[in-house]
């Protein structure tokens, strides 16, 4: 089927995500503005205007009421879905990379970059309505000193978060003693994303090492490994199926001067099982920056380097496909 | 030795218990026998001492001279000294003559060193001074060594046999799979099978090699190189089957018969040595030093291992073995020798002169050992050459440089106007009659077909490439049968069965094309990209394409395909670095036999077919297995995650606020259903 094209960024993509129920889009690039999109019909509902540098990360929260957003200009941004009313703003003091909901969506975290004289740092605040999240102190405040936080995600219900780091590490920190309970490195290259499957039991990394794993979310064991030739910005789970989906390809910088056919901008499917890929799909001029699949396994969406969209809704075939067995 | 001795003494001056106690060393002398001999005390100062033979090993006698009288002695002397004087520096010469003053007919002559001597003995023993005299040298050494020989002989001890492999089991293998080895990153060397449907893994050694590996002309053996010398590895396992000693060795270079192997090593001064091995024996039949850069064989071999040579200033070397000395005892003069070729199928060999002022470049046919010449061209205006044997040797192709103008600016010479001529050189036929092609554009390949009588051409500017396909026929001129246009190509590959060829551009893109030359169709068009190496199997059936680490970085490995181009097997490591099929020796059917077994080809494929199908089915039977146990071991991890889950499921609706939001449809309670109207189409119609 013909994929949709959602034009509305006007630098890279930097990450999508959908709502739970998956009848929205969120997106931010390297532009100052966060777009929401029907994923339906890729009509474009609206932005989220008031940052003033690159947006790194967003996330929105399981009831599609509040939406958070990290960039750049140093601030981490809580606005109203709906009205796209800015309704909180923590300025830090450095480039907001991550940031998360929590299950309850009553706690949010979110990490800084290294900077000059800076440490990595990982913040969680309290983000059920506006005056908490204004206040300045946040909950808790740990101090990562040697590899920068490159991605982020919740553990099982809010007792514990995740992240990925710079040098591969994958830590797992107690949100009530502050500390970091568990540390294992099974990747060579930076962790660019981790996405849970859809009952947050488990949950796939994707990095610049080429691979992507499976790990456990409670003891970070890995189960699987999925093999590319490019590194991998992005991996997503199907809810539906034993399917995951990569997305990466040749690092921007390389880009210019390599055909788009060796840069391998595909989307790259795998059973999750067998770690075997069964399908690719083309389409990006650039690499995939964000991957994620609708959470009803129906279709999926990819933003490039090359600053489009692309929601691709699934062909018969697809769902008809069978490993045999 | 000396100090255990010396301990042992002193036990035995105590018990004799006679000696005055303050002088010890007196004591001890009392009883000392002097049996320790001069070699356990000065051993190291003994090797120094002079001996006999010393001054002697520069010295050697010659028996066979003429026996002249006084007055022709003077003439004789002129005569043996230019001789010998070719081999070192004389020093002393003594001509024992008789009492009437005649020379006895043997002579000594003393050189200043000794390699000059050996080399005397090496190359002037059995030297023909003329019809009756013929020169017997030996070294004045070897005299005593001669004397000295046991009146009763005894019989030299059997040595034992040393059993070696099956070299040939490679060629039993009942499905005729073949084999190649993949050097990999740190000498990591791994043999495998091109087995159907997976390659299977034979054998695999860590540095196993040195520098280079490489297999024998007829895959019997797999050398490897070493910093002490060659070894040649065979049999199913892979074992030693001979080590050959050459320090440094850089290069090794098969006869093509794996009779002889010769191996190249750079010594401290520019220079290379090459020593010729005989490998079944594994002894050294005879060593040059050249001054020749280390790239390419210097010692080219006939197609039967009788001869071999190599170009020296103005000359060809022919050497004839298994004496190993030069043919006839000549070199040939050629002035101006540029480069020269053995005929693959005949004891011929092509050479090419350059061009000097008014005299024409040549291109020569030379019959050995008769060293006629059987054919010679004249050529203008040449600025290189290039021989090209077609493999049977029915044809022989020349491409000639040539050029409108010649600049010479300070000793740099300078050509404009290049266009080019291939020289075809009828070989069967009578008077071998030549036929010429002239291609305006740079030339950028050229090919013939292994077996057939096409020849391939890639030619045209960089860019915009074209490929022209030849056929030569007995008595006719090449006929050009096909010309592809405009294609991004640099190499080509002819199967080693003819008939089928890839045309690749392995530059850059890597761009493959799989084409039939019976028709000219494209079978396939494809890529490997950034391509840097692509080797057919002996027997024309796969195409191994590779990318190396050695000349590219990132996406490395090998991929196999079919002659059809079809994909079989992708090898994507990182460390990959270089691949050869072990290749095979010519097959011993008659043509005849060839012929039936190609006609009745459909019986046989039948065959085939269902012993592939039978590989396919166990093997993805296996697939099956293994995908069984995976998704029940991970199904066991899975669903005990999940009983997790659901007993945390309390939890979760308590900070969902006691929603249920574990399916997407399990909350009915809160959801609003919108309806989305799309407008899919307008139309404006008018209507009258």
């Amino acid at each position: 089927m013909k994929p949709l094209m959602l034009q509305g960024h006007e630098r890279a993509i930097t990450q999508i995500k959908y709502n739970r129920e998956g009848d929205l889009l969120f997106s931010s690039a390297k532009d100052v503005t966060p777009n929401v999109w029907y994923s339906l019909n890729g009509e474009r509902l609206g932005t989220y205007n008031g940052h003033t540098g690159a947006v790194w990360c967003i996330d929105v929260d399981w009831k599609t009421t509040k939406f958070l957003s990290g960039a750049a200009d140093n601030t981490l941004r809580l606005w109203d879905v709906a009205t796209g009313v800015e309704i909180g703003n923590i300025s830090s003091n450095s480039a907001v990379r991550t940031c998360s909901f929590s299950y309850s969506a009553d706690l949010a975290s979110y990490s800084t970059d290294q900077a000059m004289k800076q440490d990595c740092e990982i913040f969680i605040v309290d983000a059920r309505n506006d005056e908490s999240f204004k206040s300045s102190a946040p909950i808790l405040r740990m101090t990562v000193p040697d590899s920068k936080v490159t991605s982020l995600i919740w553990g099982t219900l809010d007792h514990t978060i995740i992240t990925g780091h710079e040098d591969g590490a994958i830590t797992q920190w107690d949100l009530r003693t502050g500390k970091s309970i568990e540390s294992v490195k099974d990747h060579q290259g930076s962790i660019n994303d981790m996405q849970k499957n859809r009952q947050g039991t488990m949950f796939v990394t994707a990095s610049k090492d080429k691979t992507s794993k499976l790990f456990d979310v409670d003891d970070l064991s890995v189960h699987k490994v999925y093999v590319t030739e490019r590194p991998v910005n992005s991996a997503s789970l199907s809810p539906k199926y034993d399917h995951v989906v990569l997305g990466g390809g040749q690092d921007a910088m390389d880009v210019t001067t390599t055909a788009a056919q060796a840069g391998k901008f595909d989307a790259r499917f795998f059973h999750v099982i067998f770690e075997e890929e069964f399908a690719r799909v083309k389409g990006h001029f650039g690499p995939i920056n964000s991957l994620a699949f609708h959470p009803d396994g129906e279709s999926f969406s990819t933003g490039g380097e090359d600053g489009f969209i692309r929601v691709q809704s699934f062909d018969p075939t697809y769902k008809e496909f069978r490993f045999d067995y | 030795m000396a100090k255990k001795k010396d301990s042992e003494k002193h036990e035995d001056g105590q018990r004799g218990g006679k000696y005055n106690k303050d002088d010890a060393d007196a004591n001890e002398l009392e009883n000392f026998v002097d049996d320790i001999t001069d070699e356990e005390l000065l051993g190291d100062v003994l090797q120094k001492r002079p001996k006999v033979s010393d001054g002697v090993d520069t010295v050697i006698i010659v028996d066979g001279v003429p026996q002249v009288n006084p007055e022709r002695f003077d003439k004789l002397k002129v005569v043996i000294t230019k001789i010998f004087a070719q081999f070192g520096k004389i020093l002393n010469d003594y001509y024992p003559k008789s009492e009437n003053g005649h020379t006895k007919g043997y002579i000594f002559i003393e050189y200043e060193k000794h390699e000059s001597a050996l080399e005397a003995v090496t190359q002037a023993n059995n030297y023909k001074l003329d019809k009756q005299h013929t020169f017997l040298i030996n070294l004045f050494s070897d005299y005593k060594k001669y004397n000295d020989i046991p009146e009763k002989w005894e019989a030299p001890t059997l040595q034992p046999f040393p059993e070696r492999p099956n070299l040939q089991y490679f060629l039993s293998e009942p499905d005729a799979f073949d084999q190649y080895y993949v050097y990999n990153v740190n000498s990591h060397i791994e043999v495998w099978l091109n087995s159907n449907p997976q390659p299977t893994k034979l054998v695999e050694r860590e540095k196993w090699t040195e520098s280079l590996i490489m297999w024998s002309p007829l895959g019997t053996y797999l050398a490897t190189l070493h910093k002490q010398g060659v070894v040649l590895w065979g049999g199913p396992n892979f074992t030693n089957v001979l080590k050959l000693s050459h320090r440094n060795v850089q290069f090794v270079d098969f006869s093509p018969c794996e009779q002889y192997l010769v191996a190249y090593a750079p010594l401290d001064n520019d220079e290379q040595k090459l020593t010729i091995f005989d490998i079944r024996t594994g002894a050294e039949k005879r060593s040059f030093i050249s001054d020749a850069p280390m790239a390419g064989n210097v010692l080219r071999w006939s197609k039967d291992d009788k001869y071999f040579a190599r170009i020296g200033h103005n000359t060809l070397s022919v050497y004839e073995t298994p004496s190993f000395g030069l043919l006839d005892k000549k070199s040939i003069t050629v002035n101006g020798i540029r480069d020269f070729s053995w005929s693959p199928r005949d004891n011929v060999l092509a050479y090419w002169v350059a061009e000097d002022k008014d005299v024409p470049a040549r291109v020569v046919l030379l019959e050995i050992p008769s060293r006629k010449e059987i054919r010679a061209n004249n050529l203008f205006n040449v600025a290189d050459c290039k021989i090209h044997w077609q493999k049977a040797g029915d044809y022989l192709c020349v491409k000639v440089d040539r050029y409108a103008k010649i600049k010479r600016e300070k000793g740099d010479v300078k050509y404009s106007g290049m266009y080019f001529n291939f020289e075809i050189f009828h070989m069967r036929e009578k008077n071998i009659p030549v036929d010429s092609v002239e291609i305006k554009e740079p030339i950028h390949a050229f090919a013939w077909e292994p077996i057939g009588s096409k020849f391939a051409i890639i030619h045209g500017e960089p860019s915009n490439n074209s490929v022209s396909f030849y056929n030569v026929k007995s008595g006719q001129a090449p006929v050009l049968l096909k010309k592809l246009d405009k294609h991004f190509c640099s190499h080509l590959f002819w199967s080693p069965a003819g008939q089928y060829i890839v045309i690749a551009e392995i530059r850059d893109s890597g761009a493959l094309e799989f084409v039939d030359t019976a028709d000219f169709t494209t079978m396939c068009s494809t890529e490997h990209y950034k391509a840097t190496d692509i080797e057919w199997d002996p027997t024309g059936r796969f195409v191994a394409t590779g990318v190396s680490s050695w000349k590219t970085k990132g996406d490395t490995g090998y991929w196999i395909w079919s002659f059809q181009g079809r994909i079989l097997n992708r090898f994507n490591t990182n460390t990959y670095c270089h691949m050869q099929w072990r290749p095979r020796p010519p097959t011993l059917l008659s043509a005849k036999q060839q012929k039936d077994t190609k006609k009745s080809l459909k019986k046989y494929t039948s065959q085939f077919e269902t012993k592939d199908k039978m590989r396919m089915t166990k093997a993805s039977k296996e697939v099956i297995d293994k995908r069984r146990k995976l998704i029940k071991e991970f199904e066991e991890y899975r669903s005990k995650r999940l009983e997790d889950w659901n007993k945390q499921k309390a939890e979760r609706m308590a900070i969902r606020s006691h929603i249920d939001t574990d399916e997407l449809d399990s909350d009915d309670k809160n959801v609003q259903v919108e309806k989305v109207e799309f407008l899919v189409k307008e139309e404006v119609t008018v209507i009258d």
